[in-house]
């Protein structure tokens, strides 16, 4: 199917995911209609082991739904990966330990079958606070410069579309609210789509224009909730009733999701 | 890969502190010893070692060149093979396990009836050696190449495919670099095992070297000259196993990985399917037996085919009385290997948790036997003899010695590798070393165990049957000397046929007792 022009919507229909395991079949993933529009950024929040994570790997074909089909701008992930149209940024940085802070982000671009440009890896490096760090390897770094480094190499292939996982899971406070401040921009200058999976919901309403929140497992939607706050976001937004009125319905939703799923509740999981 | 944060013992310690040390002591202590009276007759001290090297220094010398050449070679032939197999093996997996199978029988046959053959196949020159060596090396860093082209996590290939690339950019960019580490642990072990097969190569009758040096000395009773091989050899193999340790250590930033084999498969197929799997195996391997000799025509008196070692063990009317001396041989030796290797086992492993619960002795043991391993031990037989004499005390002390130092290594690194963070749980309830050792430790360290167990096995059998072929004069090794020298190659083939064999037999006896012990105390180990 011919890409349609823009930034990529995506569209799953149906998909689900079965695993199947020596204690039986687990549903990760019930089938879910979704719809995410082109160029904007969504968050998915839910509790642990919902299945966030499998929906992003699907998403991105790295992990073949059960059932359903997923299609980004009208193409299959495979079609969108083989040009290297998208990137993840996974839970676990997953950086090559042998290459260099830079060698992994241009190994990247070398994957992507594109030129490495050490000034632009230079400039993203400094964006992301790791400036003096190209020569150092992952070894060498803490957790969350890790995956300081591993968003680097997400964002110098310039992809149109971006499944981040949990992409500031060990970065300190203050240096998650710097990137959850700069990098929105950077996507947004691109009109790159983004689904952003978090555990904060802070971060959550922060960054996106719409929050799913998804129930235990397996997941389902249990709030669709759009995010009005003007962008690019205001320093202190944070601190405005608008915000806590959104972060408030994104918690309550997040109860909610938790209380239907009934007494089972964490066990389950 | 991460050896080195395992071992912090090992990291404060000045790189090369402790082995100079403990090497100062051990050789104050082997003068003093020489210097006892009446200990002439067996043991020559350094002294006399340096004394001796200097007034041979030329003969010395050009032994080394040959042997270290014939090692060189081997050495470089039979990773060129290891790699070249395990890429094999990894691009066709369902094949896999038959090309292991077959690397494993080839790797289980004894070196000292396969060097006589080799040479009347090879006819004059260094060939034999030369494949001796490689046969010894092959193995070794086979199985840790294999491990290593799927030491990466899943979530590299994930990154890898998604940028839309396949499995050879996963090959090129993550796997062959995640190998590295396992490449070079293997290659490190390689290096002295290359010397040890040349020299049992020359061993087997060869015109020049340190082999034919060292069967000369013993022959004629020389107990210096003896020592003296026995200390070039020595020192050579570390010097080696070292360089490549630190080449290794520039190359990949951290010190390789110490790892033998992975644990044998977890709750096996079916005995059915095993034995299926076996028959397949011995078939593939009966055909390119059979093949290589027609297709190099080579001459029925000394290259036999298996229609030839059938005949010779059962159809021929006098092949009861074969069988009878062949078994009745083997018999002998399994009586003074096996002990032997149990001892080695059980020292190694005794000792590795010994030094567990006094940490201090084990961050200076370490560096030691990771140094002593690399000595060839088999190449020291004609000393144990000399000091053990001809009974089976010194053989059996031969054995434990050649199968102590790796399974001792590999112990006290599967004891390190005891997660830190579970450690840290176990500190955190003030548990005392010995529930440390019992609940966290022992586990880490039996897959360890398992593998230098299953990997020494035909180091037991080769220092076994050298032993029995220079000295004692008892076994199959003495029979494989005795055929050799009569040229009665039937007889020759079918010892290395049925010890090959029983050393695989082994093999599986011992797998199928790992993967049992695993399940029940180590099952996160099976995957
Ligand atoms: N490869 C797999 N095989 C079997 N089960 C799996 C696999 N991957 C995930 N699961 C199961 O699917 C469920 C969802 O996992 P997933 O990783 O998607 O959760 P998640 O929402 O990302 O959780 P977290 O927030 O903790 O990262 C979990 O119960 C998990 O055990
Ligand atoms: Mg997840």
């Amino acid at each position: 199917m011919p890409a349609e022009p823009g930034p990529p919507g995506i569209r799953c229909e149906g998909i689900a995911k079965r695993f199947e395991g020596p204690a039986g079949t687990l549903e990760a993933v019930a089938p879910l209609d979704l719809d995410f529009a082109g160029g904007r950024t969504t968050a998915l929040v839910g509790p642990s082991g919902c299945g966030k994570s499998t929906l992003l790997r699907m998403i991105a074909g790295l992990e073949a739904p059960s059932a359903g089909t997923v299609r980004i701008g009208g193409e299959t992930p495979a079609e969108v990966r083989t040009r290297a149209g998208l990137a993840v940024g996974f839970q676990d940085p997953s950086l090559l330990p042998w290459r260099t802070v830079q060698g992994n982000v241009a190994l990247a671009l070398k994957l992507a079958r594109r030129r490495a440009d050490p000034k632009a890896i230079e400039r993203l490096l400094t964006l992301v606070g790791l400036e003096g760090f190209g020569t150092t390897r992952p070894g060498a770094l803490s957790g969350g410069m890790r995956q300081r480094a591993a968003i680097a190499r997400c964002l110098v292939t310039e992809p149109e579309l971006l499944l981040l996982d949990e992409p500031f899971g060990a970065v300190d406070e203050l240096t998650r609210r710097q990137l959850a401040h700069d990098l929105p921009r950077l996507w947004e200058a691109r009109g790159t789509t983004t689904l952003f999976v978090t555990h904060s919901v802070t971060e959550a309403v922060l960054i996106s224009d719409r929050v799913l929140v998804l129930s235990p497992r397996p997941a389902r939607v249990v709030a669709d909730i759009p995010v009005t706050l003007e962008r690019p976001r205001a320093e202190g937004v944070e601190l405005t009733p608008a915000f806590a009125e959104l972060a408030e319905a994104v918690s309550a939703a997040l109860a909610r999701g938790a209380a239907e799923a009934g007494p089972k509740g964490l066990a389950a999981q | 890969m991460s050896t080195a944060e395992s071992l912090p013992a090992l990291r404060r310690l000045p790189a090369l502190g402790a082995p100079f040390a403990a090497g100062l002591v051990l050789i104050l202590l082997w003068e003093g010893l020489a210097r006892l009276p009446g200990a002439e007759v067996l043991l020559a001290g350094p002294w006399d070692v340096a004394l001796w090297l200097r007034e041979n220094a030329g003969l010395m010398g050009r032994a080394l060149a040959v042997t270290g050449a014939e090692a060189a070679a081997g050495f470089v032939l039979g990773n060129l093979a290891a790699v070249a197999l395990a890429l094999l093996a990894f691009a066709l997996p369902r094949a896999e396990r038959l090309i292991a199978a077959l690397a494993l029988l080839v790797f289980c046959l004894p070196l000292v009836a396969t060097g006589p053959i080799l040479r009347v196949l090879y006819g004059p020159g260094p060939g034999p050696q030369i494949t001796l060596a490689a046969l010894a090396v092959y193995y070794t860093t086979f199985v840790p190449l294999l491990v290593g082209l799927r030491a990466a996590p899943a979530t590299w290939f994930d990154m890898v495919a998604s940028y839309g690339r396949g499995h050879v950019a996963a090959l090129i960019h993550v796997r062959l670099f995640a190998a590295l580490p396992y490449l070079v642990a293997g290659l490190q072990i390689a290096a002295p095992a290359a010397f040890l097969g040349a020299m049992v190569g020359e061993f087997t009758g060869a015109e020049r070297g340190m082999g034919v040096l060292t069967i000369r000395a013993l022959r004629a009773l020389d107990v210096e000259a003896t020592w003296a091989l026995a200390t070039v050899a020595a020192l050579v193999s570390i010097a080696v196993y070292a360089a490549i340790g630190r080449a290794g250590r520039r190359l990949l930033n951290a010190p390789p990985p110490v790892l033998l084999a992975p644990p044998s498969a977890a709750r096996g197929p079916s005995p059915g399917r095993l034995l299926l799997r076996a028959g397949l195996a011995g078939a593939v391997a009966l055909a390119l037996w059979w093949g290589a000799m027609e297709a190099f025509d080579l001459n029925r008196f000394f290259a036999k085919r298996p229609g030839d070692v059938w005949a010779f063990l059962v159809t021929r009317p006098e092949a009861g009385a074969h069988r009878a001396e062949l078994f009745g041989a083997l018999g002998e030796t399994l009586a003074l290997a096996v002990p032997g290797y149990l001892a080695g086992l059980a020292l190694g492993a005794a000792l590795a948790v010994g030094l567990t619960l006094a940490p201090r002795a084990a961050s200076l043991a370490m560096p030691v036997a990771v140094t002593l391993r690399a000595v060839p031990i088999v190449t020291t037989a004609p000393l144990i003899v000399l000091l053990m004499g001809r009974g089976p005390a010194g053989t059996i002390a031969l054995v434990a010695v050649m199968i102590f130092f790796p399974v001792f290594v590999a112990c006290l690194h599967g004891l390190a590798r005891a997660p830190g963070q579970v450690l840290d749980v176990f500190d955190s309830y003030a548990a005392g070393p010995v529930q440390r050792l019992l609940h966290a430790q022992l586990p880490a360290m039996l897959p360890a165990f398992f593998a230098s167990a299953r990997m020494s096995l035909p180091a037991a059998m080769l220092a076994v049957t050298v032993v029995e072929w220079l000295a004692t004069g008892r076994g199959v090794g003495a029979l494989m000397a005795l055929s050799a020298s009569l040229s009665d190659y039937a007889m020759l083939w079918s010892a290395v046929v049925v010890v090959a064999l029983a050393t695989v037999a082994g093999h599986a006896l011992l797998g199928a007792a790992e993967g049992r012990v695993l399940a029940r105390y180590a099952g996160e180990q099976l995957r």
